[in-house]
């Protein structure tokens, strides 16, 4: 466990996140820019568990398990309110929602 | 050392889904791409010995999740989508400056900062019972408050999507009279 450095798990967790924002600053459809929230939470998972296989530690995975439950929660709601936008609106692009355009 | 190519192995994979993920303009696509996204870093974690994590991954994440994109992508009709342009194409030129200064302000962090030394507390007993039942044991008695208190996130959630996503057309209190 100790023949991969601690520095590969964050280069790979930085590169993943970094994508995954660039993904929600580039992406135009709602449910893409939830996607790539998704990539980005999964870069955070990368850098725990890599951390904890670093020290010796379980507390990393723990917290991964709970990043995994509520990466759940957030895609429940989030797809939940991109169903209620899409029935009362009929659009599902970022640049149309102007409702609270002051 | 093997351990290593096939950690550089699901990296790359992994890496090479992301950009996938960002690039392609198909919802479908990119819903694909980020199903094997997770299944790389589902290999990640079982590379790096955390296999409860890594078989959770695979279960909610490329599971659970996946499926429920798939499904709210037959809900909402992405013709349109398809039809209009997927990127904001300046401002995701624009970023990328902020975008690779944030990954130089997390260079500087992570790869120049000291690396705290490996205390190792659970190390032997990983090594004699397994990784598994340690976190299990762990999660279970230290952090069981904060495991009750995700199971009731859970619970709000499931009943804030469920008011969130229903119809609105049927009212059912007009009928007394």
């Amino acid at each position: 466990m100790k023949t991969i450095p601690v520095e590969a798990y964050f280069a790979v967790s930085m590169i993943l996140f970094g994508l995954g924002i660039l993904g929600l600053i580039a992406r135009r459809n709602l449910i893409t820019v939830l996607m790539s929230l998704e990539l980005a939470l999964n870069a955070v998972n990368v850098a725990f568990v890599g951390a904890d296989a670093h020290m010796g530690l379980v507390e990393g995975q723990i917290f991964a398990l709970f990043i995994i439950a509520l990466a759940a929660v957030e895609a429940a709601v989030g797809l939940g309110i991109i169903i209620a936008i899409f029935r009362y609106r009929y659009v599902e692009s970022t640049d149309e929602i102007t409702d609270m355009r002051g | 050392m093997v351990r290593f190519l096939i950690f550089l192995l699901f990296s790359a994979w992994a890496i090479i889904s992301a950009i996938g993920v960002v690039t392609f303009t198909n919802p479908i696509y990119v819903i694909l791409w980020l199903l094997s996204s997770l299944i790389a870093v589902a290999g990640i974690f079982f590379v790096a010995g955390a296999e409860l994590v890594g078989a959770l991954q695979l279960l909610i994440y490329a599971v659970a999740i996946a499926v429920f994109y798939v499904f709210v992508l037959t809900a909402v009709p992405w013709e349109k989508a398809v039809k209009k342009e997927s990127h904001y194409r300046t401002e995701g030129v624009i970023s990328l400056p902020l975008i690779l200064l944030l990954y130089l302000e997390m260079a500087v962090v992570f790869l120049l900062g000291v690396v705290a030394s490996p205390e190792g507390k659970f190390r032997e007993a990983i090594a004699r019972i397994g990784n598994a039942e340690v976190v299990g044991s762990v999660l279970f008695t230290k952090y069981f408050f904060a495991f009750e208190v995700v199971s009731l996130v859970l619970l709000i959630g499931m009943i804030g999507a469920v008011l969130i996503g229903r119809k609105e057309s049927q009212t059912y209190e007009d009928d007394t009279g």
